[in-house]
């Protein structure tokens, strides 16, 4: 098989970075120069930063552990998984007492260990690292420290006892600014009164209480399925779902129900074609909107989050129903079965075909469901093919329940083509193919009673041959499947991923990804890299991060708002500034990381101008959204992070558009109601008095807090700027023969006539522009 | 205002002189300011666009043709057609629409520099695009050879990087830009006007430079500040992307009144108009399904030409906008296809493939490298650019990476030493260019 028999090797994120704790290890008192023979405890730290961190976990242990291709040989090493302190510090231990009973063999006068990672000595994994290399001196240096015990130490100290905390001379978000951040972040709104009364009178341990609050929010559940369809894309199934989700093998006489609807009650028949146009977009919206469901449905309700992997049921809406044809016996369940996007949890049936050959096997009658893996959106977001042989399938798996990246670092082969002339099964028999293979095709063979290639036709299906014979069996991480449970093996396998360590910590960083548009630090690789020890520091403090609120997670009963929870409470999430520059560029590296300062995607920028302005600015939608560094879930899955000039351009329509419509608007309103200027009206002129400027400034206070949600003093220089602006501008305007109203556009609307004589409206609109260009709105 | 427009202009100058776009994080000079210019200085050349035929294509039926061994059931060794030293597959007969291998090489094999037998090492698309677009296998961090270049010689043109597709990364040097559509370019030429309409601006011109004004004095402040780097970064970012795209006004004229029907030609006149306007560097074009595993021959003869095609409308469009002269066109895939077919007809992945090069400083008419009957890279004198099974090297992307970087003049700039790609000097392809 050749379609991705590949060279691959993967990257083992989790398993990679759960090394993040080794400095622990070492514990504190660990000095750099070895007082004796027997100074273990500085080899440990030694073993732990060196050895283990740059090349066992990083190389080795792709292969030498349990289930893996080298299990069976002399070098077995321990996984540290989601292990606490002394479980973590005896793993540890094993490995260093297993990389030294082999350090201690030799092939002739030469070391065994060197050899073989060279790629000597018929080495399955063949050249892991290049003599010379900085992780080959390490191991060197490992070898001779262990054949004789009293060779030097480096002299440079590995863990630094005198180092600074990490988040020394940050500067963290004050706490009424961190309940900001997060309401608009989590729910699109302002912190209420009442909530900043709370967070102003008890700090942050009042933050906690105010989140379970917003998260029991609809805002914050649209929120919940926006990030998530981020991650999984489900919303980018191709076709029509209600044929790609809903096949015609097993739901052709429900599928269509929409175009049999009687709508003859609408007598004009534009109204009426409409009308269908209308079902059938909603219904297929609501198809397309079950798996993000599921997952509102699971938080919303406090459902250990395993249930996206373990859940025996979906979620079914009044429209969704009648395509799946259990409407009838569901519809007194709904609250209103004419609302498309009303869910329900529900147990499907075993599918049924057009001929009994097509019918699914299920022991118990029912579809055997296991959450998001088992729903017809990800199968058929994520289809597979005659020779991607569920492939695909598994690899997502992989990315999206147990963080694990099959492809993202693919180690290097002397040359693919030839490997695949050479071996008759390269994914079975080339150990570069086999590292992969032979941990991603068992998981390709659970999905196998999937096994058709045009959704609208059929997604499920048995092979007429049955499962191939040139893959490895299917199964999980050595585990083979049994074959009574073969009708069911996305629900084993669910199982199995609900108790795997990594899938808490996916999650941990799912959560993570939500929160901050970015996805957790990489283990730095470039051993050779002058700031690799401040890089590895960075990434070592975010995984302790990471691991702990998984654990944390893991104890709490895998509740996913205790995640967010954890994030946002976290110095990763409140880092807000430096108190003195970085100084160096090591320390530079370290922070490169730290500060959620996130660009506000399209559909965050107009939750947060409707929390502002009481309404969204409406245009950040299809093409416009897409422009604006948007995501379509299908051909562009990644958002923007860094703003281009065309988005520059929409920011500067953005701030111009929203402040025409809403600043003459608000001072035509009465004071009572105006969102903007409630203290201040447009006949207020700078330089008239000192009174007048004081009441410009206090208005701008009220705008900075308003727009910015910045605490600034009325002589402030952040006010200082605006009222200059202001000033200026009137000023300007003053001495140019100006129109006595604003422009045409900008008096559309009002309430009550706004007259401008003297310039003060259009000055005021163009602090809004300012105040809308800038970063702390534009970004989080 | 005109010493606030000179101080502008040298601000930028001052940038571009240090290979610092305003993307990346640097600090302000104190006297930087910013003004309402309109006067963004044209990037006037060359451009750069990559084509890639995502998917994995069939090199045998393009550029490096067999015909024998069953490694191609539409034509037979002797039915291989020559342009000067090229060699290539016949497909005017087997062509579905688009252009025919015969009319692309007759009318650009004078200045087409094809490089056979690259070595991709492996043949999964992800590592693959990954691998062929930015010449670095096993890093996520690095940028794709456009985005590079874009960093390195525009870092202020509002859409410096532009992509339609394939792998883009950045490495953070330089904000990608997607523009999808052809009157999304005119919804973002006005922005500071009503509608986009100039003659209907949201704020009288002293308003707007008072904000502009403000905007720059508050970035030059904050520069002064001790800021998290990330944050420092964006706000570097952001105060560049508003401020350039004023440039974007400049596109405007070279907006074609029809939007072509074909995908290439679409995405083309986006990148071509972004490039004669000067407010572009590079472009990533891209169309897909080349992963022929089903029914290859059908599949490519249907692909590679519509893919000619769009190269050549490209040429063409570029002669018209007079800016040929200035286009460096980089056309390659992530991957081969199998010596053989499966039982569905189809060609899997395969490690071994082409690319082909054009434009100024390419001297055309040459082939480099090449592969064996069974489709074998045959090993290469990075020296003498000839073969040599005995004591030549694999080339792979990091090799042409690094040709490309110096054929751009970009190999030593800062933004290239960042990120290295590790090819000892003797490794290095000596006269690759012509």
């Amino acid at each position: 098989m050749r379609t991705s028999h590949a060279s691959v090797n993967y990257r083992v994120r989790m398993v990679v970075v759960l090394t993040a704790l080794v400095s622990t290890v070492a514990g504190a008192d660990d000095k750099s120069s070895c007082p004796g023979p027997d100074c273990v405890a500085v080899t440990d730290a030694w073993f732990a930063d060196e050895v283990w961190s740059k090349v066992g976990v990083m190389e080795c242990i792709k292969c030498h552990k349990q289930g893996g291709d080298a299990e069976d040989s002399r070098l077995l090493l321990r996984e540290l998984g989601l292990a606490k302190d002394d479980e973590r510090k005896k793993l540890m231990t094993l490995n260093r007492d297993a990389f030294a009973r082999v350090a201690r063999l030799k092939s002739g006068d030469q070391a065994l260990l060197l050899i073989k990672v060279a790629g000597g000595l018929d080495h399955g994994g063949k050249e892991v690292l290049k003599t010379g290399s900085t992780g080959y001196r390490i191991l060197e240096q490992f070898v001779r420290r262990v054949n004789s015990p009293a060779a030097t130490l480096p002299q440079t100290p590995l863990i630094n006892p005198d180092a600074p905390p990490f988040f020394d001379g940050v500067l963290m978000l004050d706490d009424v600014r961190l309940l900001r951040r997060a309401t608009l972040s989590l729910a699109g709104r302002l912190p209420t009164k009442k909530e900043r009364a709370t967070v102003e009178a008890d700090g942050l341990k009042a933050v906690p209480g105010i989140l379970d609050g917003v998260m029991h929010e609809d805002a914050f559940l649209e929120r919940l399925r926006e990030g998530f369809n981020d991650i999984f894309l489900t919303l980018g199934v191709d076709g029509n779902p209600d044929a790609t989700v809903l096949s015609y093998e097993h739901f052709e006489k429900t599928r269509l129900w929409y175009q049999k609807r009687d709508l003859s009650h609408i007598t004009d028949e534009k109204e009426r074609r409409q009308a269908g146009y209308k079902l059938a977009n909603d219904y297929r919206a609501a198809l397309l909107g079950e798996p993000m469901k599921l997952i509102e449905y699971i938080v919303r309700n406090d459902h250990p989050f395993t249930e996206i992997v373990t859940a025996d049921y979906i979620m079914v809406s009044p429209f969704t129903a009648r395509g799946y044809g259990v409407f009838d016996e569901l519809k007194d369940q709904f609250s209103n079965p004419d609302d498309p996007f009303e869910y329900i949890p529900v147990k499907l049936k075993a599918l049924t075909g057009r001929s009994r050959r097509e019918d699914q096997e299920s022991a118990t009658g029912f579809y055997p469901h296991s959450g998001l893996l088992s729903t017809f959106q990800y199968l058929s977001r994520y289809p597979t093919t005659e020779t991607n042989r569920n492939r695909l399938r598994a690899r997502m798996y992989y990315q999206h329940f147990l963080g694990v990246d099959v492809l993202e670092l693919a180690a290097r082969v002397s040359d693919a083509a030839a490997v695949s002339e050479k071996f008759e099964i390269p994914t079975m028999q080339a150990s570069e193919c086999v590292v992969c293979h032979k941990t991603l095709d068992p998981v390709a063979g659970l999905f196998q009673d999937y096994w058709r290639f045009e959704a609208n036709f059929a997604l499920y299906g048995k092979r007429k041959e049955g499962w191939f014979t040139d893959m490895f069996d299917a199964g999980f991480e050595g585990e083979d499947l049994p074959a009574k449970e073969r009708w069911r093996a996305l629900e084993w396998l669910g199982e199995r991923t609900a108790k795997d360590p990594r899938f808490a910590v996916a999650m941990t960083e799912h959560a993570y990804y939500i929160l901050t548009g970015r996805r957790p630090l990489l283990p730095p690789k470039d051993l050779d890299d002058p700031l690799h020890a401040a890089r590895s520091r960075a990434w070592q403090e975010q995984r302790q991060q990471v691991e702990a609120i998984a654990r944390r997670f893991v104890d709490g009963g895998f509740n996913f708002k205790d995640s967010i929870k954890d994030w946002v409470l976290s110095d990763f999430y409140r880092a807000d500034g430096l108190a003195t520059a970085a100084t160096t560029p090591a320390r530079e590296a370290e922070l490169s990381d730290v500060g959620v300062v996130r660009m506000l995607p399209p559909e965050q920028l107009e939750r947060k101008l409707t929390a502002i302005f009481g309404q969204p600015w409406g245009q950040l939608t299809n093409q416009t959204a897409m422009l604006y560094g948007g995501i379509d879930s299908k051909e562009v899955t990644e958002r923007a992070t860094d703003p281009s000039g065309a988005m520059g351009a929409i920011q500067r329509t953005l701030s111009n558009d929203v402040a025409c419509r809403n600043v003459a608007y608000d001072f035509s309103r009465p004071v009572a109601d105006r969102i903007l200027f409630p203290t201040i009206e447009p006949d207020v002129r700078p330089g008239a008095s000192t009174e007048s400027d004081m009441q410009i400034r206090r208005a701008i206070v009220y705008l900075h807090q308003q727009v910015l949600g910045r605490a600034d003093e009325p002589d402030s220089r952040e006010v200082d700027r605006t009222f200059a602006l202001f000033a200026g501008i009137v000023a300007d305007a003053a001495s140019k023969g100006i129109d006595p109203r604003e422009v045409w556009s900008c008096r559309q609307g009002l309430e009550s006539p706004v007259p401008d004589p003297h310039y003060t409206v259009r000055a005021w609109r163009a602090v809004v522009t300012y105040l809308l260009r800038r970063e702390d709105f534009l970004y989080e | 205002m005109s010493k606030d427009r000179s101080m502008r202009r040298d601000f930028l100058k001052w940038c571009a002189g240090a290979g610092l776009g305003l993307a990346t994080p640097i600090r302000f000079p104190d006297t930087a300011q910013a003004d309402d210019s309109h006067e963004l200085p044209a990037y006037d050349g060359p451009y750069y666009i990559v084509f890639n035929a995502s998917g994995g294509w069939d090199t045998t039926y393009l550029m490096d043709p067999k015909g024998v061994g069953g490694i191609n059931r539409l034509y037979e060794e002797g039915d291989i057609l020559t342009h000067g030293v090229h060699r290539f597959a016949p497909t005017a007969k087997h062509k579905e629409g688009g252009l025919s291998n015969e009319d692309f090489y007759a009318e650009f094999g004078d200045e087409l520099l094809v490089f056979n037998g690259l070595d991709y090492s492996v043949n999964n698309h992800s590592p693959c695009s990954r691998y062929m677009a930015t010449g670095k296998l096993d890093s996520l961090a690095y940028p794709t050879f456009a985005a590079l270049v874009a960093a390195c010689q525009g870092p202020t043109c509002p859409l410096s990087f532009l992509t339609f597709g394939n792998y883009s990364a950045t490495g953070n040097l330089v904000a990608m830009s997607r523009v999808p559509y052809l009157p999304s370019l005119k919804r973002i030429a006005n922005a500071d006007a009503i509608e986009g309409n100039e003659r209907s601006p949201y704020h009288d011109e002293f308003a707007l430079s008072r904000i502009e004004q403000a905007l720059g004095e508050r970035r030059a402040d904050r520069a002064r500040q001790p800021l998290l780097p990330r944050r420092d970064r964006a706000e570097n970012m952001l105060y560049a992307a508003q401020i350039n795209s004023k440039a974007l006004a400049r596109v405007t004229p070279h907006i074609p009144q029809s939007i072509p029907k074909q995908r290439l030609a679409q995405q083309a006149e986006i990148a071509l108009a972004s490039f004669k306007a000067g407010v572009c560097v590079s472009a990533n074009l891209s169309i897909g399904q080349f992963d022929s595993h089903a029914n290859n021959d059908r599949d490519q003869m249907k692909l590679i030409p519509e893919f000619l095609e769009g190269i050549a409308y490209v040429l063409h469009r570029a002669e018209e906008l007079q800016i040929r002269e200035k286009l460096v066109v980089v056309v390659q895939s992530e991957m081969g296809r199998t010596p053989t077919y499966n039982k569905g007809d189809g060609k899997d992945h395969w490690s071994i493939g082409s690319t082909m090069f054009l434009g100024p400083g390419i001297k055309g008419d040459r082939v480099i490298g090449s592969t064996d009957e069974k489709q074998f890279a045959v090993p290469l004198d990075p020296t003498s650019l000839s073969d040599d099974k005995e004591r030549g090297i694999r080339i792979r992307p990091e090799h042409l990476h690094q040709a490309l970087r110096q054929f751009a003049g970009i190999a030593d700039h800062p933004h290239s030493r960042e990120f290295p790609l590790g090819v000892a000097g003797p490794e290095e392809l000596r006269g690759i260019w012509g």
